[in-house]
Order: structure tokens, then C-alpha cells, then sequence
């Protein structure tokens, strides 16, 4: 069983939870931009969430499906379509065969995530179906989704008696007749305010650009990608020049270049960098943060250490909340 | 004696950094905890990676990074009063691996610029190069891409004002007090003066790199005949 990519859109890839375990080597972690939205789709779809998943960057994505399928869409930055009927995130839908998934533009966010019960079927490299574009890494042959792609997949459905009876009379789509309410981090706005733990080389920051960071906003630039946000807005400088001597890095890490941009590391980010680093984005905040789309405006609040990993264990928890919500509607 | 920084970088991954320089007996003491860390796995865990001076450590939801920090502390605190880390014996895991590269002209593009520059005939300079065993620091700015010292004083050199837009798959460069082999076909702003026929970086192999954190490299001079015939 399989889909067709009719057209890519603006950017499609296949993605899962990351290539971990490489990074010594030189291989970055990649993964889905947004976690929690790409974990919501695959739990709703009664999949691992680290199953295979489809990033959609944006709109203009279409895809057939050559067989009646389970599936969700999740995340944001588009309005989804089954052949002209809108139909909503978060829910478990059966699509009839040879119907087509579209997605149109909207005014907010920037990544939806399709996930199929049962998963997609491709091969892992290194532990991972992760796309990684610039060392042809993942995904089919390394790339982005392309016109003519068909990709696999199992029909399976867990333990879902109920699901399986998803009724498709004369429409071309019919969603599972539970709903669990999903609150999304990500704001129906183009302005964000992102949670940051001071980084390790904040105190060799003057004062003015410290004061900048969590007192001014900051705007994505247009040449932002799944390697990094680059920001505009105020010029944050060191006291006095620094030469750094590289180390590893983590998705969410804000670096301050040369000329004083700063530019926040994302899932495709290089393994090793040697910018100072001003702050770091709490985990919990990066998925609102890969929601944000090139001209959204950014302002960043500052919290301690604690408090960021206790933002990120209750994204946990609600993600685990989630398991068993869907677990027991199958029950 | 050392004390080294220890820090966040994301809420599930700290960093070590013993110090702010490229010196071999601090990269020694990185890869030393590496395989500490890696032959003595907590709740948690699941990589490592080293660099020049720090070792940064990966962790998921099941380890909370206070108690992480509290216990490198700890582990740090021992082995610095007892010195009984013993440096040599953690890295008994590390390669010396001999490196073929052909120093053509035509491989290495840029000698005739750094003969110039350096004040060096062709020949001093792949003396220099070949002479030397390098230690590899770390792998990063690419997949596989090893950065290896240090380089002798006399081939020091900044990098390029414009980096090449196509530097060949294998190209052995210089820059700084560093060398490196580019694993893939990628621009980039080192000193190219020969190419390996060796593959270092192969990402559908069960080893996936040559060359890990904490081997020796030594390049063997060959000929242009030698590399064609190189299978």
C-alpha cells in the first residue's frame, strides 16, 4: 500500500525523532522541527512516535492515496483538504483510496506533520529514517520529497476494533468517532514569546546586548532553515573579542556571530560549533519555536535552568497523557 | 591542575570543558572520560561527543540533569584528589592509521600559493606534512570530517578569504595549526595540497568513519601511478 506525491509543496521531508547515536562522527541529530506535533500525529494514528512521519513545510503539498488509509495531520502552517473538503487536525481520519490530501496556505505557523497508522515504510540509515539534505543522508535518496515519489506503508491498526469501523458511505473521508482536545504551545499569531536559560558565555556579553535579548524583539530572517533561525534586531556584541575553540551543540542553542547576529541552532544544525552563546532555548519551547515562519517576530523571556527542565518534563507528561487517552478510547 | 567547567547546553544534554585550548594532553583527558562515560552507561544516557577541549553528554527523559551534573561533579571531585584516572589506559582503544596521499600538483592545488606564502619548496612542505603523526581531535563541521594536529609551526596559515566553492571528495587541507581530509565534495576555505584515494567516510558501511577521536595519522607520500592504481 502506498502514496503518491503529487507535488511537494513549498518543502516536504521524511522525518522521524532523529539519527542519534552519530554526532561523534560528525552527523547531525535532524528530526522532525516540531516534536510535540509530529508525536501527536503518530500517537492519534496508534504508531511509536518515533515512527517515520511527514514534515509539510508550509502549503502547496499534494498527495494521493492509492489506498484507503488511516492517518492524522497535526502541527501547523496550513489548512489541510481530502479533495476539497476541509478537514481538521489532530483527528484520526480513514481516507478512501485515490482521494487526494492538499494543504493551502494560512496566516500562522509554519510545519504540519502526517502520519499514517502503521507507519511509512522506508529504510533506516543509522538508526533513522531522518532526511538530512546536505549529506544526502535519509528519507528517499537523501532528499526532499519530490513529484512521482511513492511511499509504503502498512496497514495496521492497534487494537482498534473501533477504528476499524470508521464508516466512508458516500464521502471520501470519515473521522474516528472520539476526540481528545490537543493545546498546542503554538499561538494562532505571527508574534512568539520563546522561554531561554542564559548560555554559557552570557557573562562575556556587554550589557546593552544581555539587556537586548530579553528586553527587545528579534525577527526570523528569510534565510532561516532546518539548520538554524537566523534573527534580525539589535546587534548583540561581546566585551571584547573572543576566540573560541569549538564544541558540540544542542538544537535550540542561540549563537552570536561575528558581526553580532544571533542565530538559534535547529534539528539540522552542524554537530560542533564555535560561536559564543548568549542563552538557550527551553526544549519545551522548541516546537513553538519551529512553528515560527521567516518575518514572525520573537521575544525571548529569560528562566533558570530548573524551571526550563520542568517545562520540558510536562511536555512529557502531556505526551504520555496523550498514550494513554488514545490507549483507553481503543479499550 | 584543571578544573573543568561544567554546563548545559539544552535541558537533556551538559558539557564538560576542561579548558579553552587545542593541546593534546586536554583532548587525551576528553577522550578519556568518552569511554569512561561510554564502558559505564547511566539511566539515560545515550551519547557523547567529543571535541577539541570539552565532552558534551546526550541525555532523554529518564535523567534529570542536576543529578547529571551533581554526579559528574562527584566523578570530576575523585578523580582529581585521588589522580587515580589514568589517562593512558582510556585511550588503549585509539588507531595509528596510515593514510596514503598523493601530493600531485594537480591533487594539491594550492602548494604552489603556499610554496610562495610559506617561503617553502614544494617538497619541504610535503616533507613537513608527512613527517609528522597527528592526533584527531574531533570529527564535526561535516559528517566524518577530522580535525587533526598539530601542524608544524613552519606550514602554519590562515584560511582563505574566499573558500573554494568545490573542493574535491579526499582533499587533504591545511589551516592553522590544523589538517584535515574533506569527506564529501563541499566548499570550503582550507589549503588544499593532496588528495587520499582512501574512502574516510562512508555512511552505508558498518563503521561509517576511518578515523575516530583520539587515533594517529600518518600520511604515506604515493605517486600519481600509485593512486590511479589505488583500488
Amino acid at each position: 500500500m502506498s502514496i503518491t506525491i503529487l507535488k511537494p509543496g513549498i518543502s516536504a521531508s521524511i522525518q522521524d525523532l532523529g539519527r542519534w547515536h552519530y554526532q561523534k562522527f560528525g552527523i547531525p541529530v535532524g528530526g522532525v522541527m516540531d516534536k510535540f506535533s509530529a508525536s501527536v500525529a503518530n500517537i492519534i494514528c496508534g504508531n511509536e512516535v518515533n515512527d517515520a512521519i511527514i514534515e509539510l513545510t508550509l502549503h502547496g503539498t499534494e498527495i494521493v492515496f492509492n489506498e484507503d488509509a488511516y492517518c492524522c495531520i497535526s502541527g501547523h502552517g496550513c489548512t489541510a483538504y481530502i479533495n476539497d473538503t476541509k478537514i481538521q487536525f489532530d483527528r484520526l481520519i480513514k481516507i478512501k483510496a485515490f482521494s487526494i490530501l492538499k494543504t493551502k496556505p494560512t496566516r500562522y505557523g509554519c510545519r504540519a506533520y502526517l502520519a499514517i497508522a502503521g507507519g511509512f515504510h522506508l529504510n533506516k540509515i543509522m538508526g533513522s529514517v531522518s532526511t538530512y539534505v546536505p549529506s544526502s543522508i535519509g528519507g528517499i535518496n537523501g532528499r526532499n520529497l519530490i513529484t512521482g515519489d511513492i511511499i509504503h506503508f502498512t496497514h495496521k491498526i492497534n487494537k482498534t476494533q473501533k477504528d476499524n469501523t470508521i464508516q466512508i458511505s458516500e464521502s471520501d473521508f470519515a473521522y474516528a468517532n472520539w476526540h481528545i482536545n490537543i493545546t498546542h504551545q503554538h499561538s494562532e499569531s505571527n508574534q512568539t514569546t520563546i522561554n531561554c536559560v542564559i548560555g554559557p558565555e552570557w557573562s562575556l556579553f556587554n550589557e546593552s546586548s544581555q539587556h537586548s535579548l530579553f528586553n527587545t524583539s528579534f525577527t526570523v530572517s528569510n534565510d532561516s532553515n532546518r539548520m538554524g533561525y537566523r534573527l534580525g534586531g539589535n546587534e548583540l556584541s561581546l566585551i571584547q573579542k573572543l576566540e573560541m575553540i569549538s564544541s558540540a551543540v544542542a538544537m535550540g542553542i542561540i549563537q552570536v556571530t561575528p558581526k553580532g547576529q544571533p542565530i538559534i541552532l535547529m534539528a539540522d544544525a552542524q554537530t560542533i560549533g564555535g560561536y559564543p552563546r548568549i542563552a538557550r532555548v527551553c526544549a519545551a519551547d522548541l516546537p513553538k519555536l519551529a512553528q515560527c515562519r521567516p518575518g514572525d517576530i520573537i521575544s525571548f523571556n529569560h528562566i533558570t535552568e530548573n524551571e526550563s527542565f520542568h517545562k520540558l518534563s510536562g511536555i512529557q507528561k502531556k505526551i504520555d497523557q496523550l498514550k494513554i487517552s488514545v490507549e483507553m478510547t481503543n479499550q | 591542575m584543571i578544573i573543568p567547567r561544567i554546563y548545559s547546553i539544552h535541558d537533556q544534554a551538559i558539557t564538560i570543558e576542561f579548558s579553552q585550548t587545542i593541546d593534546e594532553q586536554i583532548n587525551m583527558q576528553v577522550i578519556a572520560w568518552q569511554y569512561e562515560i561510554e564502558s559505564n552507561p547511566f539511566p539515560g544516557f545515550i551519547e557523547c561527543v567529543p571535541a577539541y577541549s570539552s565532552l558534551t553528554i546526550y541525555v532523554n527523559s529518564d535523567c534529570n540533569i542536576d543529578d547529571l551534573k551533581n554526579h559528574l561533579q562527584k566523578k570530576i571531585n575523585i578523580t582529581e584528589n585521588k589522580n587515580h584516572f589514568n589517562v593512558f589506559s582510556n585511550n588503549q582503544d585509539a588507531k595509528t592509521i596510515e593514510i596514503p596521499v598523493c601530493y600531485d600538483s594537480e591533487f594539491g592545488f594550492d602548494l604552489p600559493w603556499l610554496s610562495n606564502t610559506l617561503k617553502l619548496s614544494i617538497e619541504e612542505i610535503i616533507q613537513l606534512h608527512s613527517e609528522h603523526i597527528y592526533r584527531v581531535y574531533m570529527i564535526g563541521f561535516i559528517p566524518g570530517f577530522p580535525y587533526m594536529g598539530v601542524l608544524p609551526a613552519q606550514l602554519e596559515t590562515s584560511r582563505k578569504q574566499n573558500p573554494s566553492l568545490k573542493i574535491p571528495t579526499g582533499s587533504i587541507g591545511v589551516a592553522g595549526k590544523q589538517t584535515g581530509i574533506y569527506p564529501a565534495e563541499i566548499p570550503g576555505g582550507w589549503h588544499i595540497i593532496g588528495k587520499t584515494p582512501l574512502t574516510i567516510f562512508d555512511k552505508s558501511s558498518e563503521s561509517i568513519c576511518l578515523l575516530k577521536a583520539g587515533d594517529r595519522v600518518k600520511f604515506i607520500p604515493i605517486t600519481k601511478k600509485e593512486f590511479d592504481q589505488f583500488q
